[in-house]
């Protein structure tokens, strides 16, 4: 019998607001235990939260580029359960009036482009932290209220790869609109499976099966296809899924039971008292959505019309930081395409050897722009803006400064190539004969020899001209 | 609804990780019992269930929200004044995972 999968997934994004959802406590991540709380946080009495206007704006951006219908009354409800992570004894979320409903968004896998239906994205606050050790549990309530969206997504996800790419491209969003640093294993991005099985063609879904806190792209994916498996193999042998939950391990890269649900818990949702309901101008959610920082799929359409390649302007958006750096020098008036080529490749080789990010990279935009121009200009050769270029990359000194120091300039005054060239032409009059007879390659020797004299200080489109043109009259 | 009876108050005591005395658990049953009646007193008023809950008193909205600044957090010592158990600057509770 063939099985196939149904998929849906949780995500909790953590959002990088200043201040907590409902306190003014800030939001840190790796400070000392305990440090960033407000009297709220840990829930003492005669405290009430307010609502944090930077992380709607956020969820109004996120549900605006998932294309989703925003609520423009927002409503809050407590969530009731009993456990060490709440101090409150109930988290604030938004279960009946989620902020967004009923969005999409397209992935690409291996096998064509899908739409991933979206059901809600609410709002809600982070829980404490535990750290559970042999003996005993610690509490840190430095996480506790952090702003969080939860994005649902309608089961329709039918392997390993599609719900990888989903997460993907969740993750994309959220960064590119500084919504969140969407960093799963410092557990700012962090995703749950929900995973059943049914025979191909049928329209009742099987027992569904939760996958728990899943910390890379990749053990996303591998869990999914461990799980399918398995569960395929105990419905062939005859047996049952059980309602249950799992976490995946790592190290024998399969899925290991947690704990058997025996029945739902009962949250006994109801609104939140302490917050009235709160209405959102149309003039505020556009606001938000028109100052919102540029989306993946929009910077690309941008890049291509700078006449980057697709294969240059995939490369640049796959990291958030590097296009950041790019637009910049973009923006300080260097060519496109120079630029792309030069944080593509030559900075990417040095981020790789040092193993540092672009962000720790000495050498400014602005900087890299005035070499870019300089090329562009004819002033340097491509030869001598790498030779700069190492020198800048020390102090992130001046391109123009060490032009002048170096004495590097480029001789573009036409008499004096001229001259040199009439010179080499004279020393080489088998590439004459060469070139008579249809060898183009004896114009790329002459230059060769005409950089040779002048130590690559002759401007190469120039020096290129002469020699055709002299050729020519001989 | 379940009806509430002491195997029922039982198990939330031990969900909720609380130890109760027999005449606790009388007493709880007995309030349970008072309240549960006069529920089914409200029950009885024709028409009931068309109601919507009302969680605020007044049919209001507002539209205030809090600019995202911070504040200074509280000192850990005053934060974690109330707690029994510290451990480097953490609350220590018995392990709540097995």
């Amino acid at each position: 019998m063939n099985f196939e999968a149904v998929i849906g997934l949780e995500i909790h994004v953590e959002m990088k607001t200043k201040s907590k959802m409902f306190s003014t406590s800030p939001v840190t991540f790796g400070d000392d235990p305990n440090t960033n709380i407000a009297p709220l946080d840990m829930a003492f009495p005669g405290t009430m939260p307010v609502v944090n206007k930077q992380a709607v704006i956020n969820a109004i951006r996120v549900c605006h580029a998932l294309h989703m219908s925003i609520d423009d009354e927002l409503w809050f409800d407590r969530k009731n359960y009993f456990y060490s992570d709440l101090p409150k004894g109930y988290q604030i979320t938004q279960q009946r009036r989620p902020i967004g409903s009923e969005g999409y968004l397209e992935i690409e896998t291996s096998s064509g482009k899908k739409r991933i239906n979206i059901e809600r994205l609410h709002m809600e606050e982070d829980t404490c932290k535990q750290l559970h050790s042999w003996d005993c549990t610690l509490l840190d309530y430095n996480r506790a209220g952090i702003p969080l969206v939860e994005i649902v997504s309608k089961p329709e996800m039918k392997t390993g790869e599609e719900a990888m790419k989903y997460v993907e491209k969740i993750r994309s969003i959220v960064s590119f609109l500084e919504v969140s640093d969407g960093k799963m294993e410092e557990g700012s991005l962090r995703c749950d499976v929900n995973i059943s099985i049914m025979p191909v063609g049928s329209k009742v879904f099987g027992t569904k099966v939760e996958i728990k806190n899943l910390n890379t792209l990749v053990n996303i994916q591998k869990a999914i296809d461990f799980e399918i498996k398995r569960q395929e193999a105990v419905l062939l042998s005859g047996g049952v899924v059980q309602q249950e939950t799992r976490r995946f391990d790592e190290a024998k890269k399969e899925t290991v039971l947690m704990r058997v649900k025996t029945d739902a818990v009962d949250y006994k949702y109801f609104t939140e008292p302490n917050i009235a309901p709160i209405k959102l101008s149309k003039q505020f959610i556009e606001d938000a959505i028109s100052s919102s920082p540029e989306l993946a799929e929009v910077k690309l359409e941008r890049y291509k019309s700078l006449s980057l390649n697709d294969y240059d302007s995939n490369l640049l958006i796959s990291n958030k930081d590097n296009c950041e750096y790019f637009d910049a020098v973009v923006a300080n008036g260097a060519n496109a395409k120079l630029a792309a080529n030069w944080v593509l490749v030559d900075i990417q080789a040095i981020l790789n050897k040092e193993d540092i990010s672009i962000k720790q990279f000495k050498v400014s935009p602005k900087h890299l722009a005035d070499l870019i121009k300089l090329i562009e200009k004819g002033t340097v050769s491509n030869k001598q803006a790498r030779e700069i270029f190492v020198k800048m990359q020390e102090n992130d000194a001046d391109p123009n400064e060490l032009v002048k120091a170096m004495g590097t300039t480029l001789i573009s005054n036409e008499s004096e190539i001229l001259a040199i060239v009439k010179q080499v032409l004279d020393n080489n009059p088998q590439s004459i004969i060469d070139y008579k007879n249809g060898k183009d390659r004896a114009v790329g020797f002459l230059v060769g020899q005409v950089m040779k004299l002048t130590q690559g200080k002759a401007n190469p489109a120039l020096t290129n001209k002469l020699i055709v043109q002299e050729l020519k009259e001989r | 609804m379940k009806p509430v009876n002491k195997s029922v108050l039982e198990e939330a005591a031990q969900k909720l990780m609380f130890e109760m005395d027999e005449k606790q658990y009388d007493t709880l049953l007995e309030e349970f019992h008072t309240i549960l009646s006069q529920l089914e007193l409200i029950g009885e008023i024709p028409g009931v269930d068309e109601v919507e809950p009302m969680t605020f008193p007044f049919d209001v909205t507002n539209s205030f929200l809090r600019e995202d600044v911070t504040q200074k957090p509280l000192d850990r010592d005053v934060a974690l004044k109330n707690a029994s158990d510290v451990v480097d600057g953490q609350i220590r509770l018995p392990k709540v995972v097995g």
